[in-house]
């Protein structure tokens, strides 16, 4: 039996404009509910990366979170989900990431997001998810990925979940 | 139309030559003639200098023509023609302060060519056909336009279309006793449209409406210039408005980009809405980053009192538009109302014969198929006039009707015209359709100018007669073959450039959307012979378009790049992973298609000198059509640009010399590949991953 506060919930979002993903970034924020953390990346349409992340995330190690989203490709096709998927979980996702600086997070996020795009990533325990889910309303994709647990491993974990069904979808 | 030209005899878009045009009748007896604005008559095929021309307007019987040759234009960007030359897009359209606008244009060219007849002649009559772009797609206007129509449209179109019926009955250009029709179930009710999307879809509607009155504001100009000549009086003006009815061809969505329907990507309101903000947001809906396109709501309210729109040729609301008609010196009842059923066709008729020139029985030799309208001449000074146009058929995309004495059969297919999904389609493909199986309304127009009230239960034998009588007329007139509008979308197209590699020398520029290599779902390569200085090189070597669908294959500061605008939604770029050399080098990019389907994904390859430099991957491409109207040049990237990060130095022209482009177009190897791409799924479902 699981329960709601030893579960953690990531939502990946995929969005065809940053000012869409902002407004659900922001919503998540004001929802009330306890976030680990809350990234959003987006790609203007001259190819610059911007990025905006919640302390939360740098402090639960959870850059790592939005390095490893973001490389799934919020549009990919499976064949190159699976192959990110695996490289960047490989790279050893969590407390390294930890000390990653924004700009190596853009790096990532920048090769994947399409231009124009942008993603939305949040954490949260399973017990938030009433009031953090429901913010995430103008996503063009969205899924919700869990894992039993709050610390990194289930970030991870949950983390991988939702790029799986995300690289489903895509099929 | 152009773009379907098809091999059909109704169909090829080639006027024959036993049936001049009118304006070459006017021409010929002693009339300067000019044409600006749309044309929308000469063939995908012949928009370049090898033509033909006689398709052209000159080639029609004008004089002068200044204007875009397509079915529509960007108003700040269009690809125009004049005379008998591809002229491109207008300098103006680079300056900031002060921006090329082609109504402003149109009415300033008019004026001076006005001005120019009479500096020599001050006698001779004039015959000027104005087609103002408005009120087609793209919806272009500047924004101080469309702010005067700031929540005028709030009410949504349900309401509207009722505070314009009122209106109609109030000023009396509808009767009495008219029924208003109700909203079919293809368009929403507007109390369903989400609060959080109620703006983008009321701004849609401004920045119409000020396209709109900027149409009528520079109509206004040319009459005004008319009038400082001293001519008004005795000067015929006729004024049609419309587009078939409005157009309902920006889905219920609307759309950032009018060419998202035509090549069947399906998008929600929702995904419109943020790629109009990618572009700007809906503030900047009606400017030059976005082509954009209104809901077919908006258009159906547009249409009030009647049912449907544009592409609906079976009701009035894609068929019927207003006419206006002045001339004080003959038409001395002002404000007159005339409700004789008259067709486009008969306005040529009635011109010569207000002219007294009769219509030809030969030209050049030629023996001249009778005209297929009539006058309605004495109509415009005597309401009694008998109504001399009392039966026409009318189709458009297998929507038909037959018209007689007041009676209307329509005959809709039950496909809803915006749709053009696989699916959608397949009922209608050769040996499955059997348009005589498709409903039937019946309307009495004298009684019901609406089409409210379907008699076809209670008259079955008026039904008969008429399904009759179109099937007769659709054969005198090459109506037949039903599908032939369709054909397209079922792999009946016109004939394909031979498939060699296709060379452009020098520096060619403006080539017309409709002439580019076809290397829609196939695999392609574009190859380039360059001279690089020792300084090194940047600028476009190719471009296509711009960055609402197109492609660019350029050099960033000396790096091979190409950029891919899967009509502005999906948008792919890869780069070389070294610069250019200098000297004389080859560059090249290959596209090999994953297969052959439409829209279909595959894998870009950079070269340099058969080196491979570069890769990535496109997921999605363009199945049908990058434009409707932005060209190819070699060398630069004139308009609006595919790569948005070179926008600051457009056209960003070559600095190197680029000695030949070469596009070598790969079929695919098995002829059932080839029917298969072309048949239903033609409009396949592009964007299938966005569409959830």
């Amino acid at each position: 039996m699981k329960f709601d506060d030893e579960t953690t919930d990531v939502l990946i979002g995929g969005y065809l404009s940053k000012d869409a993903a902002q407004d659900d970034y922001e919503a998540a924020l004001a929802s009330g509910g306890y976030l680990h953390g809350a990234v959003v990346v987006s790609k203007d349409l001259q190819g610059n990366v911007s990025l905006e992340q919640t302390d939360h995330m740098v402090r639960e190690g959870a850059a790592g979170l939005g390095a490893v989203g973001f490389a799934v490709g919020l549009f990919a096709p499976p064949l190159l989900a699976a192959t990110a998927v695996g490289a960047a979980m490989g790279a050893g996702a969590g407390k390294l990431l930890h000390h990653r600086t924004t700009g190596k997070l853009e790096e990532p996020a920048g090769a994947t997001i399409p231009v124009g795009g942008a993603g939305l990533i949040l954490a949260y325990p399973h017990s938030a998810a009433a009031k953090i889910e429901p913010s995430a309303t103008r996503a063009v994709r969205k899924v919700v990925g869990e894992t039993e647990g709050h610390h990194v491993h289930a970030l991870k974990g949950a983390l991988a979940d939702a790029q799986k069904q995300m690289a489903e979808k895509g099929s | 139309m152009g773009e379907f030209s098809s091999g059909f005899p109704g169909y090829t878009a080639m006027v024959p030559r036993d049936c001049t045009p009118w304006p070459r009748v006017l021409a010929e007896n002693g009339y300067s003639t000019a044409a600006f604005g749309k044309w929308h008559l000469t063939p995908d095929g012949q928009q370049g200098p090898a033509g033909p021309l006689d398709r052209w307007p000159t080639g029609w019987g004008f004089d002068y023509f200044y204007g875009f040759l397509g079915g529509d234009a960007g108003q700040w960007d269009p690809c125009l023609a004049e005379n008998q030359k591809i002229i491109g897009t207008p300098e103006g359209f680079y300056d900031k302060e002060n921006p090329y606008y082609l109504p402003d244009a149109m009415a300033d060219k008019t004026i001076e060519w006005l001005h120019g007849v009479r500096a020599q002649d001050a006698r001779k009559p004039f015959f000027v056909y104005f087609s103002t772009g408005c009120s087609h797609a793209p919806h272009h206007v500047a924004q101080e336009w469309a702010d005067k129509y700031k929540g005028k449209f709030d009410q949504g179109w349900d309401r509207l279309r009722e505070e314009t019926f009122a209106r109609q009955k109030e000023v009396g250009v509808i009767p009495q006793h008219a029924e208003l029709t109700p909203r079919d179930g293809a368009f929403p009710a507007w109390d369903q449209v989400p609060d959080k999307l109620r703006a983008y879809y009321a701004r849609q509607m401004e920045v119409y409406a000020g396209y709109s009155e900027n149409a009528d504001y520079n109509v206004g100009r040319v009459i005004d210039a008319i009038a400082e000549l001293g001519e008004l009086d005795n000067t015929l003006i006729i004024w049609i408005w419309g587009d078939n009815g409005a157009s309902m061809e920006g889905t219920i969505t609307g759309s950032f980009n009018e060419m998202t329907m035509q090549n069947g990507i399906p998008l929600t309101d929702e995904m419109q809405l943020q790629l109009a903000e990618r572009y700007g947001g809906i503030g900047a809906w009606g400017g030059q980053i976005m082509d954009p396109h209104y809901s077919a709501a908006w258009a159906w309210a547009g249409n009030t009192p009647f049912q449907w729109g544009k592409q609906v040729g079976s009701h009035l609301g894609g068929t019927r538009n207003p006419m206006v008609i002045h001339w004080p010196a003959r038409i001395t009842a002002g404000g007159a109302l005339r409700s004789h059923f008259t067709h486009a066709i008969d306005v040529g008729p009635t011109i010569l014969d207000i002219a007294g020139i009769p219509a030809p029985s030969q030209v050049d030799g030629i023996e001249q198929e009778p005209f297929h309208g009539v006058s309605f001449a004495d109509s415009l000074t005597d309401g009694g006039a008998p109504e001399r146009h009392t039966q026409q058929y009318f189709e458009t995309i297998g929507n038909r009707a037959m018209y007689k004495d007041g009676w209307w059969l329509a005959m809709k297919t039950p496909r809803i015209p915006w749709v053009l999904t696989p699916e959608a389609l397949a009922p209608y493909a050769p040996a499955t359709w059997d348009p005589v199986r498709d409903p039937a309304e019946l309307y009495y127009l004298p009684d019901d100018f609406t089409q409210a009230k379907d008699l076809a239960a209670a008259h079955p034998d008026k039904v008969a007669e008429l399904r009759e009588l179109f099937w007769q007329e659709a054969e005198k007139y090459k109506v037949l073959p039903l599908i032939a509008t369709l054909s397209t979308f079922f792999g009946i197209v016109p004939p394909r450039p031979d498939a060699a590699p296709i060379e452009y020398r020098g520096d060619v520029q403006n080539i017309m959307s409709g002439m580019i290599p076809r290397i829609y779902n196939h695999s392609y390569s574009i190859s380039a012979d360059l001279v690089v200085p020792a300084e090194g090189a940047e600028g476009v070597i190719v471009a296509e378009a711009d960055h609402l669908g197109g492609f660019s294959l350029w050099l960033d500061d000396g790096t091979l790049t190409h950029t891919y605008s899967m009509m502005g939604v999906f948008i792919y770029r890869q780069q070389a992973e070294e610069k250019l050399p200098a000297g004389q080098v080859n560059v090249r990019m290959e596209f090999a298609a994953d297969g052959a389907t439409p829209a279909t994904g595959g894998e870009v390859t950079l070269y340099i000198d058969d080196r491979p430099v570069g890769k990535g991957r496109m997921d999605h491409t363009v199945p049908i059509r990058f434009s409707a109207y932005a060209g190819m040049d070699i060398g630069r990237d004139n308009g609006g640009v595919v790569d948005l990060s070179y926008e600051a130095r457009k056209p960003f022209p070559f600095t190197g010399t680029i000695k030949k482009v070469i596009f070598d177009i790969k079929p695919h190897q098995l002829a059932d590949d080839e029917d298969e791409l072309h048949a239903a799924a033609h409009h396949g479902h592009t964007a299938h991953a966005l569409s959830e």
